[in-house]
């Protein structure tokens, strides 16, 4: 026992070194972030000596990662709180109700897992265009809830599967239309999944930089991971205002994982254990 | 993802609990089906249709109808022959291109990178299962770079990576080097998809952990009590319980590596250097959006496809064997 004992020790250093390893790069562009330019030419890896806040509003301002910022967020909200409603409406109707060809358009729910948007990039965008759609907020809105839609009914109609039946039996025994049900029995018996799916959806929509390239050709319309790639380009002498463009955008997602770490592995481990 | 494995990890908590507010006791007596006007009837029959129809609609229009309309495509010309049928020409053309010719050969390396990484979440996953001092510590950290923007990722090793870079200058001062990690064609692939593994294990480590989750602790003990090796635990314990979770990773880091790579090659080598870290997608965007070749991409996006579509098969017909053997 002793010797197993040691031999975990023994694994633990190597996963240290590993950790260390995730988290370094993002402490080291957090680090770079807040040093001048001279400094960063002189030692790359001291720790900053300055704390360059200009860095980050040089590049929220004159990088314009501002204004991405803010399309980004009012796309991803309006795009999430679609996603949760469409897929749980749908959830609703194909965990707890019968009705005829309810297994056929849960498969056809379904399909849509199995084709990622590069497959098809190109009659997508030709469609956005003809209905003038293309280079738009909803239209971009309508590519991400198109995209994530199959896998937020897929858990939305997983989570209602594990609610007694007896529940909606009884609420619509005692008057309450189907609609009544749906609003005041099955979103708020959603939540957990709900928060987890949306959380998931954020992330997944906040983090798209594919879509949005495809659907939002003009600059001023850009999203805020678009805006990175376009750092590159023009500060990639400037290293510090690069790294400083970059903690924008990443200073989001980390704050959303500090706090909701649980909600987003417990969605993934639902999107991979159930069906 | 559909998968045989049906524990449910999310539960349904307080079902019970807050139903309970909403149900009277006097419904539970009765367990008929509800009783209602005539037009309230048929109201209430058409509403399971329309509860489904905007997720049916949107994914049958935005899913389903744009992949039959982009296999259509395919079989057309692009530029003056916009609309024509050419048959089989823009494949032939796909063919006979070394760019699409690169991007087939890196799907192949990232076949042969794939049980690599599969080996590193699913060790780390046995290690922190098996709680190691500090478990709880190197799951959440694992698991960050999982949650971050691949363009994040990419911007980050772009700074690391960059030929008068940290790495160089590291490795300088033990005397190696520099080595041009992004702009030498015999590397660069190696390092997109290495940064693509480092960004993506903590995902797969979570799917392995909802795995271990259903795992019988009864085995672990018995085999520990016998005194059974870790690596003897791992083997006859471990793996063959897992078989499925195992299987599901394989099939979605492979479709992983063929759908969510975009980010990372846009912004670590932009398909280059001599277009040696072109994928697919790479490939489909680049003739979509910069070369104005959307029939010709059309017939890159078919052959993703149909690449995906043998990936989901061969996950299939591994399902049915596992199935039979239990």
């Amino acid at each position: 026992m002793s010797r197993l004992r040691l031999g975990r020790w023994l694994i633990a250093i190597p996963m240290s070194l590993l950790a260390l390893a995730t988290i370094y790069p993002l402490l080291f562009t957090a680090n770079v972030a807040m040093k001048t330019r001279r400094d960063y030419i002189l030692d790359r890896f001291g720790l900053t000596d300055t704390l360059r806040w200009e860095n980050i509003s040089t590049a929220w301002t004159s990088v314009g990662m501002g204004r991405y910022f803010v399309n980004s967020l009012f796309v991803v909200t309006v795009s999430v709180l679609l996603l949760l409603l469409f897929g749980s409406m749908a959830g609703f109707a194909l965990s707890q109700l019968r009705f005829r060809g309810s297994s056929a358009l849960f498969l056809g729910c379904l399909a849509g897992l199995f084709i990622p948007f590069q497959v098809i990039m190109v009659p997508l965008a030709r469609i956005m265009a003809d209905t003038a759609l293309i280079d738009t907020y909803p239209g971009l809105i309508l590519v991400y809830v198109a995209q994530f839609l199959p896998f937020t009914v897929f858990l939305m109609t997983s989570y209602y599967k594990g609610i007694p039946p007896e529940i909606v039996d009884a609420a619509r025994i005692d008057g309450s239309t189907v609609y009544g049900v749906y609003r005041r029995i099955m979103l708020p018996l959603g939540t957990p999944a709900l928060l987890s799916v949306g959380i998931l959806n954020a992330l997944f929509c906040w983090n798209d930089v594919l879509m949005a390239l495809v659907m939002m050709p003009s600059a001023d319309h850009r999203t805020l991971m678009i805006g990175v790639t376009s750092l590159r380009g023009q500060y990639s002498d400037n290293i510090p205002t690069f790294a400083s463009g970059v903690l924008i955008a990443a200073i989001p997602v980390l704050l959303v994982y500090l706090f909701l770490q649980r909600q987003i592995a417990d969605g993934v481990a639902a999107g991979s254990t159930k069906g | 993802m559909p998968i045989g494995n049906t524990q449910p990890s999310v539960r349904p908590a307080s079902a019970g609990r807050a139903g309970g507010a909403a149900v009277s006791p006097a419904a539970h007596r009765s367990g008929a089906r509800p009783r209602r006007t005539r037009g309230g009837l048929r109201a209430e029959r058409y509403a399971p249709y329309i509860l489904v129809l905007p997720a049916v609609l949107i994914i049958v229009l935005l899913r389903l109808y744009p992949l039959l309309l982009g296999v259509n495509f395919s079989f057309t010309g692009d530029g003056a022959q916009n609309g024509t049928s050419v048959g089989f020409g823009n494949y032939r053309e796909l063919f006979g291109d070394p760019l699409f010719r690169t991007a087939l050969s890196n799907v192949g390396l990232l076949v042969l990178l794939l049980p690599v990484a599969v080996a590193i979440p699913g060790l780390l996953a046995t290690f922190i299962y098996l709680r190691v001092p500090g478990h709880r510590f190197y799951r959440s950290v694992y698991f960050f770079p999982a949650v971050l923007s691949p363009v994040i990722v990419g911007a980050i090793f772009n700074l690391l990576l960059a030929f008068d870079g940290p790495l160089n200058a590291v490795l300088g001062s033990f005397g190696v080097g520099p080595v041009d990690w992004l702009g030498d064609p015999d590397i660069a692939m190696f390092m997109v998809v290495g940064v693509h593994i480092w960004a993506t294990f903590g995902m797969a480590l979570v799917v392995f952990l909802a795995g271990f989750a259903t795992l019988d602790a009864a085995l672990l003990d018995a085999a520990r009590v016998d005194g059974a090796s870790l690596r003897q635990v791992v083997w006859h314990v471990i793996i063959p319980s897992l078989a499925r979770t195992i299987q599901f990773v394989f099939v979605t880091t492979m479709i992983g590596m063929l759908t969510s790579m975009f980010g990372l090659l846009f912004v670590m080598t932009s398909g280059g250097p001599e277009g040696s870290t072109y994928l697919p997608e790479y490939y489909i965007w680049i003739q979509q959006g910069q070369m104005n070749r959307p029939a010709l991409a059309s017939a890159a996006s078919t052959i993703l496809f149909m690449i995906m579509l043998v990936v989901g098969l061969l996950q299939i017909k591994l399902l049915e064997r596992s199935g039979k053997e239990d």
